[in-house]
């Protein structure tokens, strides 16, 4: 991000504060990171970063402290979205932990799988969908196809770009109508991470224009999880509206 | 010897029992022994030879004759006479008189029959004729009882009734028919078949079916008649609230010209729309359509009239009673978001995966705060259209959420005494909390505040509180269909104080008299009571309700970390969408009626049934059922003096009661019921009225008469003229003495052929031949 969006970043943020004080500062949206018996966090401040991007582009009130939880802590289920991150393999979840995250997507809940170990079926990857499987043992893992709500919820986007592009596409797990479960390889939190000066921490193959996308798929993500298929039914509103005859011509 | 005046009818019979190739054979023989004896005979002189072979040809001949075996049948034989239906219309149209004082049509029919001179036996040479009546049914009388036939049958369908004529008479001849109508066909036949047009193939095919003349005398003038008349309405049984409806009514106007018709289309006695047409000439028919919306659910009536001018034949046909049944197809829900958050994704989801509702949101994805470097060509988002959606589109609403959303930024303001003025006509508005709603969106002051069952703060005082708490439901709130989780309410209070506490809730000062609070705040106070948390209430025609949080999802996600499940969050927001928007399953108390009509004299099966507060049926309670009559001329005036009936339900919580309906008119019913609880009502309504069908085409139709003489080759009059009927002569007879006669079995016979033999042989012996 350049430093003159950033000054303006900066400068709406104090404007834009409402007169109203926010109903329930704890109860704004707030993203929760996965912790498991793995390198759950390789990319510490990364979720924060895309929370500020969000707040800053959005109407999305955030909250920008990063919530490490285990599946057993009660705040889970204040936290409808979890991000579930790594860059290796790691050792199966109990059953506790599967039949939680089971009953936390069924409930309502959205997982963001995001794989850091570079590659498009690593063994990270290959560790969440041996996971995914016990945890819906009856659904497919699929590709999420471009013309996805998921890709136009917010901004208009052709490719879930990252820190890289290992994969064209990203992959899903369906609740009906609702994607509960996107799986992408291409470290998306890598294309987010800053250091506390400010710094990016790790370059994007594809240089700052990537990076930019990379945030607008955060964006699209976490839009996403508020608003489901909104953005798919604003196309078909002029219809519905003009087959309504409730008006004498 | 037998007397040829006992016989006067006889055939040649062959009694012998040789087939066609035995005849064959033997012709073959005979033919073959002649060409033989030609030739064996060929030196005697011609004379000779042709003498002696006349001879052995007559003896072979008379031989053949003898086995073939030929006998004389004579009888004495008398036709049968055939049978001829004379079908006399005696429907209501053939009361009618034509303008001037003339005759009845019936008055004419009965001329017409009389001139055709039937004998008073109805039997002549040849035929037997049966007068029958037709309209309610075929009804044979004597000729006698002609003068005192009654012409009021409700319909004349002239194909139905040729049908029955070939049912009725299929064991005997026919030898024509004799049809006297005026042709107002009320079956398929007259509406088929317009005045310039053929018949069709279906009515060709049935006049033609029973293979005798149809003659036909038409009876009326149409040229003479001055009628104004709704022909036909075309309307549905039901219609969707808040959907356009047409009814399409087609007019025929008869003896006018140039007069300037108003129609209109009533409802329960209110005028709702009026369409003029001008009367041209030559034109008879007017096509019409009115369009309205209904904008409340259950029955009306509803009438079509057009006005009586002078001289018309008849009155009664210028105006159609009808009802309609308007129901809800699905419920059309606008959700406005401010702001997008789990509150509004949890609401919506639960929304959209609801098939009874047709969702509509909008949500505020960004506003002019936030920053954003991407051009506009790489975002999703659209203009708000405000325009649209709270003008002109509104209506088309059943139901309106607000979800803490603020108008301010999207000048709107000009558009809340719409939203205000469509709750007050019957539509459906909740507002849920959040930090851009209540007071805290602006609505203080506004139309919008006004509908709302709770008062607002001024934004200059504390709005929101952050504490923790859980609603605590009002004594009403344990009974309300919106609040009811549980059928018991100490369950339901326990239920409510089980559900996932709220982070926070808008301030709102005390809830207006009109309200009905059903959950409050645990400790905040509003006008020294509890502040209302979840409030409902009734405005005009409108419902309307508050929830202060913005936290009911956690009903939902929260609960489920607990292992419960979404029902209660499902429940609460399910029955608070029927409720506001007025759903009859709602109702503890419902009357039920299942014909939208009933004839005078008629009753109508009139089902009660009763739930308690848990929607448990409700047995063995009495209640009173009110009726009211309304005659159908008066339908604005107050209703007669009503009639109560006592009812009691059954085990399953109904009463089944027979309402009478002794004139037409609109009954109203009304059950009510006292409860501990309070009273309960509910009401509905049926028509009565008589349908005579014969009064919505009175016009003479003597072209229809004529094409169905034409087609069976029979003959047309219109009366006074009398008609030369054309019949079929009887085909049948009957043999009423009969003889065989025997040729072949006599000595004269047996003699001759002996005699021709021994000629034969005695002149072959005289001249030379052995």
């Amino acid at each position: 991000m350049h430093r003159r969006n950033f000054l303006k970043a900066m400068g709406a943020t104090l404007l834009a504060a409402p007169s109203a004080q926010a109903m329930g500062e704890e109860d704004r949206y707030s993203v929760g990171l996965l912790e498991y018996s793995g390198n759950f966090n390789p990319r510490p401040t990364a979720l924060r970063r895309v929370l500020l991007e969000t707040e800053k582009v959005t109407n999305i009130r955030v909250n920008t402290n990063e919530l490490i939880l285990k599946t057993s802590d009660q705040n889970l289920w204040n936290t409808p979205i979890l991000f579930w991150a790594g860059d290796r393999k790691f050792a199966p979840f109990s059953e506790d932990q599967i039949s939680i995250l089971r009953r936390y997507l069924q409930a309502g809940g959205m997982l963001v799988i995001d794989s850091s170990d570079g590659l498009e079926d690593g063994p990270f990857t290959q560790s969440v969908k041996r996971e995914l499987l016990r945890i819906f043992p009856d659904r497919n893992i699929a590709r999420i196809p471009k013309d996805h709500v998921v890709y136009k919820s917010f901004y208009l986007i052709e490719a879930p770009l990252g820190r890289l592009t290992v994969s064209p596409h990203m992959l899903g797990v369906w609740d009906d109508e609702r994607v509960s479960v996107v799986l992408s390889s291409n470290d998306m939190l890598g294309a987010w991470a800053r250091d506390s000066f400010g710094n990016w921490l790790y370059e994007c193959s594809g240089g700052e224009r990537q990076r930019d996308l990379s945030f607008r798929m955060g964006v699209n993500l976490l839009m996403y999880s508020l608003c489901i298929n909104y953005k798919a039914d604003q196309v078909h509103i002029p219809f519905i509206l003009g087959r309504r005859k409730w008006k004498v011509d | 010897m037998l007397p040829s005046f006992e016989y006067n009818s006889g055939d040649v019979l062959w009694l012998g029992n040789w087939g066609p190739i035995w005849i064959a054979g033997i012709t073959i023989l005979g033919l073959a022994i002649l060409a033989l004896s030609a030739y064996d005979l060929s030196p005697l002189p011609r004379y000779r030879r042709f003498t002696l072979l006349g001879l052995r040809a007559s003896v072979f001949g008379l031989a053949v004759m003898m086995l073939l075996e030929p006998a004389v049948d004579l009888k004495n034989v008398t036709k049968v006479k055939n049978h001829v239906p004379v079908l006399i219309d005696t429907s209501l149209s053939m009361s009618l008189t034509a303008t001037g004082n003339a005759d009845s049509r019936a008055v004419l029919a009965k001329a017409a029959i009389e001139s055709l001179g039937l004998p008073e036996s109805l039997t002549d040479d040849n035929h037997i004729y049966h007068l029958l009546t037709f309209g309610s049914a075929l009804e044979e009388i004597p000729l006698g009882a002609l003068k005192d036939t009654t012409f009021d049958a409700p319909s004349s369908d002239i194909g139905a009734t040729l049908v029955e004529v070939k049912r009725r008479y299929q064991d005997v001849e026919l030898g024509g028919v004799v049809l006297v109508s005026d042709g107002t066909d009320t079956g398929g036949m007259g509406s088929r078949i317009r005045k310039d047009e053929a018949l069709d193939e279906t009515s060709q095919n049935l006049v033609a079916s029973l293979g005798i003349p149809i003659n036909t005398v038409a009876i009326g003038d149409p040229t003479s008649l001055r009628d104004l008349a709704i022909k036909r309405v075309k309307h549905d049984d039901f219609a969707f609230v808040r959907n356009k409806v047409s009814v399409d009514v087609e007019v025929q106007a008869i003896g006018f010209d140039g007069e300037v018709v108003q129609a209109r289309l009533e409802r329960a006695g209110v005028l709702l729309q009026t369409r003029d047409f001008t009367i041209e000439p030559g034109k008879t028919r007017y096509d019409i359509s009115f369009e309205f919306v209904p904008q409340q659910l259950g029955r009306e009536v509803y009438a079509v009239k057009v006005p009586v001018f002078e001289n018309e034949v008849l009155e009664s046909n210028n105006v159609f009673h009808f009802v309609q049944r308007v129901i809800r197809d699905k419920i059309r829900v606008l959700q406005v978001v401010g702001r997008p958050s789990w509150d509004e994704r949890f609401l919506r989801q639960l929304l959209k995966r609801n098939p009874n509702i047709d969702l509509i949101s909008f949500f505020i994805l960004r506003t002019n705060e936030n920053l954003i470097s991407a051009p506009n060509s790489e975002l999703s988002l659209i203009p708000f259209p405000t325009e649209e959606l709270f003008s002109t589109e509104l209506g088309s609403f059943d139901l309106i959420v607000f979800q803490n959303f603020n108008f301010g930024p999207y000048a709107m303001r000009q558009y809340l005494p719409d939203i205000a003025q469509f709750v007050r006509k019957g539509g459906g508005f909740v507002m849920i909390g959040g930090e851009l709603s209540f007071a805290d969106g602006g609505y203080a002051g506004t139309p919008v505040e006004d509908i709302l069952p709770i008062q607002l703060p001024s934004t200059a005082t504390k709005t929101v509180d952050l504490a923790h708490f859980r609603p605590m439901l009002t004594e009403a709130g344990t009974r309300h269909p919106i609040t009811q989780l549980a059928f018991d309410p100490t369950s339901n209070q326990q239920l409510w104080e089980t559900l996932p506490a709220q982070h926070g809730t808008n301030i709102v000062k005390e809830a207006r008299p009109w309200a009905t609070v059903l959950a409050t705040h645990p400790r905040l106070k509003a006008g020294g009571k509890p502040m209302p948390v979840i409030t409902v209430g009734e405005i005009d025609e409108g419902r309307v309700m508050t929830i202060t949080t913005d936290g009911s999802w956690r009903w939902s996600f929260e609960r489920a970390g607990d292992g419960a499940t979404a029902r209660e969050y499902q429940m609460f927001w399910n029955n608070t969408m029927r409720w506001l928007i007025k759903d009859p399953e709602l109702k503890l108390l419902r009357v039920e009626i299942e014909q939208d009509s009933v004839a005078p004299g008629q009753t109508a099966q009139v089902t009660v049934r009763l739930q308690n507060p848990d929607y448990t049926p409700a047995p063995d309670t009495k209640g009173i059922l009110i009726v009211s009559h309304r005659p159908l001329e008066h339908l604005e005036s107050p209703p007669l003096e009503p009639t109560k009936f006592e009812f009691q339900t059954d085990a399953r919580g109904v009463a089944v009661i027979e309402v009478p309906a002794p004139s037409s008119g609109v009954y109203e019913v009304v059950a009510e019921v006292q409860r501990p609880h309070g009273a309960l009502s509910d009401r509905e309504l049926f028509l009565s009225t008589l349908t005579t069908p014969e009064f919505s085409d009175i016009l003479p139709r003597p072209d229809l008469l004529e094409k169905i003489s034409t087609h069976t080759q029979g003959a047309f009059v219109s009366a006074p003229k009398t008609p030369t009927l054309v019949l079929k002569e009887p085909q049948a007879v009957q043999v009423n003495k009969r003889v065989v006669i025997q040729l072949w079995d006599s000595f004269f016979v047996f003699a001759i052929t002996l005699g021709l033999l021994l000629t034969e042989w005695a002149l072959r012996r005289r001249w030379g031949r052995l």
